[in-house]
């Protein structure tokens, strides 16, 4: 018998707004005007938030950092499409997810300060805590997304990763599952081309991450990940392909970390600088203003102001954050489960007293 | 690298402004975006903050100096700033860092092996009965499991002659601990402890005695004055209440003679009261029975207690807990003779007062002879807790009180 | 009133709480048309169909991780992880997320999930099919360890931990599945967690056990004037029911499968030592599993804890 080819599969990569800010109009997203200004303040003001939580680890009133520089795109463009009642799975770097859902940034940098308080979402917003253990929260996304369709409720769990994380074997089951139970589960997996010191190249052999999809059984998309409009229609198909009973999508976003992995890393130390300089052409947010410019949308005279504006704000919710007390002891008691035992609660009163 | 940091625009057409306020000093480490200087214009003071972070080298002007938009306000060295990034180590968190080399090791002194007392074997529960008693573990041979020490054994230990371990004790001590009314001491054994407990006492403190002599002419006639009434009520009036108040009082001014040394720590545990431990002879031997919470009784309640007390010695039944806890201690030895002495601390106390027989002598008074009361006193005080000079100050407090009485009402709380 | 022996105990349990709430699922390798490979689950798929009882794939770190999100969602899901030994790939899982996500959120989010799963030797079976590392769940704070040892409190515990607001591991002796039977009632209950059980009264020694070991230790301890506590639950554990015990008898002997160092009895003697060693008679005793790799089915019963030991360690202590 001849062997014969018995599947065949393709992966799509799609990209709306380019370098230049040029779009194809065909695949332009059916946004306004003011969301499309709505998106670009959403750019800026992540950028201006990343550069100040840089600022503050540097006067030390800020712990270790992850910049998002370079992945606004990716982190806003996804951000935007999501849907009040969804949930989130964050990993450590979207803080422009954080932003576009209106998470409040004081409370935001609370965390980065060291304090779990920073965790305690809003009781409007469905955002899972900050998860450390790289790609372990995917499985929650599942298991929340299967909640969510057992209790027919119109929510999706969109989880996010880094190219790092679809080496994990919590990935892997994740999608798996999501796959044989149709999950209304979106993965956004920014690949920024590094996990820390470990170029995207090395991380797999696979010649897309989008492609690793085919083999879940799942619905698979690389985007231009510094192309805000393209994250966006890609994130919008997914929800509502979710949302439509229609399973779990998988979107590789491809951007780049132009900063350190984070504020205790020293990415010269294994990275070209000439690499880093050929990502500064595609910044999201050039493009996006070059867009806005030629549809009349933006002037440099209104860039100013947005910055200062931005920039107020964030000196708000720096002194907001800085201005909260200290977490007590007893918290650190009390929330590590619903009741303290007996000799939880003698613990609790020799800590007090500094007793043995 | 220098950074000349310069009178940046204000705005509105501000063309110039005037200092007012170094917030830094020539010298100075600051940090990027910290505030250096004040300024103000026409319209506001203003704190501006520097661009960049290093060293101040030089303020290029002083206060009060109005310098134009443009001008040199600071020269700063960034070679040293915040400018450089801090080296990254670790992608989270913050490394302590040494600051110097630790020193060479240093010769560490070996310790020396442990005697080879042979290992006491028994609980802890038994170790503190015997910790109770007194009893020395080392000397006992054990009966329990694996030659262990067993509470039996312990107990056997505290009283009488020593018996064959396993043998039954002559007088059985129950097991459970007596109920507090009715206690009796058991006769035997008794000056075996003493003795023990006098000599640990000389081994355990460092002891020395001072004395001095008291004219208490004064105490005499006010005792020999109320003494008839007192009677009256069947109490027998001594000096040994007035000997016991004017100590109380005089701890008060010398807290550290009614303390307790914890010789583990080395902390000297003050007592907020004062019992008073005295020293009584009896058939069986010396017995120690305490007068407790001395400052709030009189005089003559004293009396009534030690009247008392001489009572239940004479019958033997001075109970248990009678005999502990006292904070300092008294002998009266006087009472049957004899002028100063060296009374042996009552351990765990930290001093001891030996009162003498008060005898009628020749003395001198406003420059005459006269014939006066006089009264011996002997302190043994443990040296590790005081020194000499102290120890007079206390023992002549004392006296003070006994020669003048009247000063025990004016100074009485 | 029924007889049942543990694992129906068990699948009764599980058929009440999933027919008294229906926030209650249940899932694991095999356990929807299998039944459960120890028929745990039995039933449950024809009662409740497919949305509440499924199989999952071959994934125990995603089983537990699914649970974690259904827990933090509002369900309450109870996994089934297929024996004991297979958790460790499920650790970070449990360790890293459900003990940690009512800390980590400040409360916003909770995890009452269960993991339930076949633990304990003596079943001849091959590598990691019999372990007995309990003792490491007990060391995560913000996780439950329970550990039934008869058919009763098997019901009354599970029902308790599916009813419990924090994560619960529930350990089940897989010896006594089968061999333990007893009249168990019908109706549901709750054995509280936290909980200890005096099986038998004494006054000479106290007896600590739980899980597997329990029965073995009842036995033993027959004729002689022990009281032997279960522990039911393990983290937290009863610390007043135990000190109260050894106050009233002063020698204590533990007993457990598990090797030794750093076994949970280590934990119980530190904490009697520590609170109550003035009522000691006696050495607080242990007889466990050696501190060995743990053996294939010839050995194993040279590995466990036999009344044999058990008695000896009991005659020891009574010489004191």
């Amino acid at each position: 018998m001849p062997r014969e080819p018995i599947a065949h599969f393709q992966i799509e990569r799609l990209g709306i707004l380019d370098a230049r800010g040029e779009v194809d109009t065909e695949l332009l997203p059916p946004l306004s005007d003011s969301q499309f200004l709505q998106l670009y303040e959403l750019l800026q003001l992540t950028r201006l938030a990343d550069e100040r939580a840089l600022s503050l680890q540097r006067e030390g009133r800020l712990g270790t950092f992850p910049s998002s520089l370079g992945q606004e795109a990716a982190q806003v463009g996804s951000g935007f499409a999501l849907a009040r009642q969804d949930w989130v799975f964050p990993s450590f770097r979207e803080i422009g997810v954080f932003l576009c859902l209106g998470y409040p940034l004081s409370t935001y940098l609370r965390y980065w300060m060291g304090d779990e308080r920073g965790l305690l979402a809003p009781p409007e917003l469905n955002i899972f805590p900050i998860n450390i253990a790289v790609g372990t929260h995917l499985l929650h996304a599942a298991g929340a997304a299967l909640g969510a369709r057992y209790r027919k409720d119109p929510v999706v769990a969109v989880a996010y990763l880094g190219d790092g994380g679809t080496s994990k074997g919590d990935f892997h089951e994740a999608l798996n599952m999501a796959g044989i139970y149709r999950l209304p589960l979106v993965a956004v997996c920014q690949n920024n081309q590094w996990a820390i010191s470990v170029a995207r190249n090395k991380q797999t052999a696979a010649a897309t991450l989008a492609q690793k999809a085919i083999g879940y059984g799942i619905q698979g998309i690389q985007v231009d990940g510094n192309d805000v409009l393209a994250v966006y229609q890609a994130t919008s198909e997914a929800l509502e392909r979710a949302r439509g009973g229609g399973g779990p999508t998988f979107i590789e976003c491809e951007t780049y970390r132009m900063s350190d992995h984070t504020t205790a890393d020293d990415a010269r130390r294994y990275r070209d600088p000439a690499e880093v300089e050929t990502w500064r052409d595609k910044d999201p947010l050039l493009r996006m203003q070059r867009f806005l410019e030629r549809r009349g949308l933006w002037h440099e005279a209104e860039q100013r102001e947005l910055e200062e504006t931005q920039r107020r704000r964030l000196d708000a919710a720096v002194a907001e954050a800085e201005a909260m007390e200290p977490p007590q002891v007893e918290e650190m008691f009390r929330y590590t489960c619903h009741q303290l035992s007996s000799r939880q609660q003698q613990q609790l009163q020799e800590c007090r007293d500094g007793s043995p | 690298m220098e950074f000349e940091f310069r009178l940046p625009d204000l705005g509105e057409g501000i063309a110039e402004a005037e200092i007012r306020n170094w917030l830094v000093e020539e010298g100075e480490q600051i940090a990027e975006h910290q505030p250096v200087v004040e300024v103000e214009t026409d319209k506001a003071l203003v704190e501006l903050p520097a661009p960049k972070g290093g060293r101040i080298l030089k303020h290029h002007h002083l206060e009060g100096a109005v310098v134009a938009v443009g001008d040199s306000l600071l020269t700063i060295d960034t070679e040293n700033g915040n400018q450089e990034r801090p080296p990254s180590y670790g992608i989270v968190g913050e490394l302590p860092e040494a600051e110097e080399a630790a020193p060479p090791n240093k010769q560490t002194k070996t310790p020396t092996a442990p005697e080879p007392a042979g290992e006491v074997h028994a609980l802890p529960s038994v170790r503190a009965l015997a910790k109770e008693l007194h009893v020395n573990l080392d000397k006992i041979t054990g009966s329990g499991p694996e030659r262990s020490i067993t509470a039996e054994d312990v107990r056997a230990a505290a009283d009488a002659a020593p018996k064959e371990p396993g043998e039954p004790k002559q007088s059985e001590e129950p097991e459970e601990p007596v109920p507090a009314a009715q206690e009796r001491l058991p006769q035997q054994g008794i000056r075996r402890v003493i003795a023990r407990k006098l000599l640990q006492s000389q081994q355990l403190t460092a002891f020395v005695t001072t004395m001095d002599e008291f004219d208490v002419t004064r105490l005499c006639n006010l005792k020999l004055r109320e003494e008839p009434q007192l009677a009256e009520r069947d109490l027998h009036l001594t000096f040994l209440p007035f000997f016991i108040k004017a100590t109380q009082h005089a701890l008060l001014e010398f807290p550290r003679f009614n303390a307790r040394l914890d010789e583990q720590s080395n902390e000297l545990i003050m007592q907020p009261d004062c019992h008073m431990g005295i020293a009584v002879d009896t058939d069986d031997g010396l017995m120690v029975p305490v007068l407790r919470d001395i400052a709030t009784k009189s005089v003559i309640r004293l009396a009534e207690e030690l009247q008392r007390l001489s009572e239940h010695a004479r019958q033997r039944s001075i109970a248990r807990e009678d005999l502990q806890g006292s904070t300092f201690t008294l002998t009266n030895f006087g009472s049957y003779g004899g002028h100063f002495a060296t009374p042996i601390i009552n351990y765990p106390n930290v001093a001891i007062l030996g009162c003498g027989r008060i005898r009628e002598r020749p003395w001198v008074v406003a420059g005459e002879l006269a014939i006066r009361q006089i009264l011996p006193l002997s302190l043994t005080f443990d040296h590790r807790v005081s020194d000499g000079a102290e120890a007079s100050r206390f023992l002549s407090h004392i006296g003070r009180y006994l020669e003048d009485p009247g000063l025990l009402f004016i100074e009485s709380v | 009133m029924a007889v049942l022996n543990l694992v129906q105990a068990i699948n009764q349990a599980l058929q009440q709480a999933l027919a008294a709430d229906d926030r209650v699922l249940v899932f694991g390798e095999d356990v929807a048309a299998d039944g459960g490979v120890f028929r745990a689950t039995e039933g449950l798929l024809e009662q409740f169909g497919a949305e509440r009882v499924f199989d999952t794939p071959l994934a125990e770190s995603g089983i537990v991780g699914l649970a974690v999100g259904l827990a933090a969602y509002g369900l309450r899901p109870v996994a089934e992880i297929q024996f004991l030994g297979f958790t460790y790939s499920a650790i970070d899982q449990i360790y890293t997320h459900a003990a940690r996500i009512r800390a980590r959120s400040r409360g916003r989010y909770s995890c009452p999930l269960v993991v339930r799963t076949p633990y304990g030797g003596g079943i001849k079976a091959p590598e990691l099919h019999e372990e007995s590392s309990e003792a490491l769940f007990c060391h995560m704070p913000g996780l439950k360890v329970v550990i039934p040892s008869t058919p009763s409190n098997a019901k009354g515990l599970l029902l308790a931990a599916i009813a419990d607001p924090d994560p619960v591991i529930y350990l089940e002796p897989t010896r006594l599945y089968r061999l333990l039977k007893e009249e168990v009632p019908e109706e549901p209950y709750l054995t509280p967690l936290g909980q200890a059980r005096i099986a038998q009264s004494g006054d000479q020694l106290t007896i600590i056990a739980w899980g597997s070991m329990l029965e073995r230790t009842l036995k033993a301890a027959g004729d002689y004037p022990a009281e032997v506590i279960d522990l039911q639950t393990l983290s937290p554990f009863d610390r007043e029911t135990v000190l109260a015990s050894v106050r009233k008898t002063g020698r204590v002997l533990i007993v457990h499968e598990a090797p030794k160092t750093g076994g949970f009895g280590a934990e119980l003697a530190a904490t009697i030592a520590e609170e109550a060693i003035m009522a000691l008679k006696a050495p607080i005793l242990r007889v466990t599993g050696y501190d060995v790799v743990l053996p294939l089915p010839l050995l194993e019963e040279d590995n466990l804890p036999s009344a044999k030991r058990i008695a000896a360690a009991i005659e020891k202590l009574l010489r004191y």
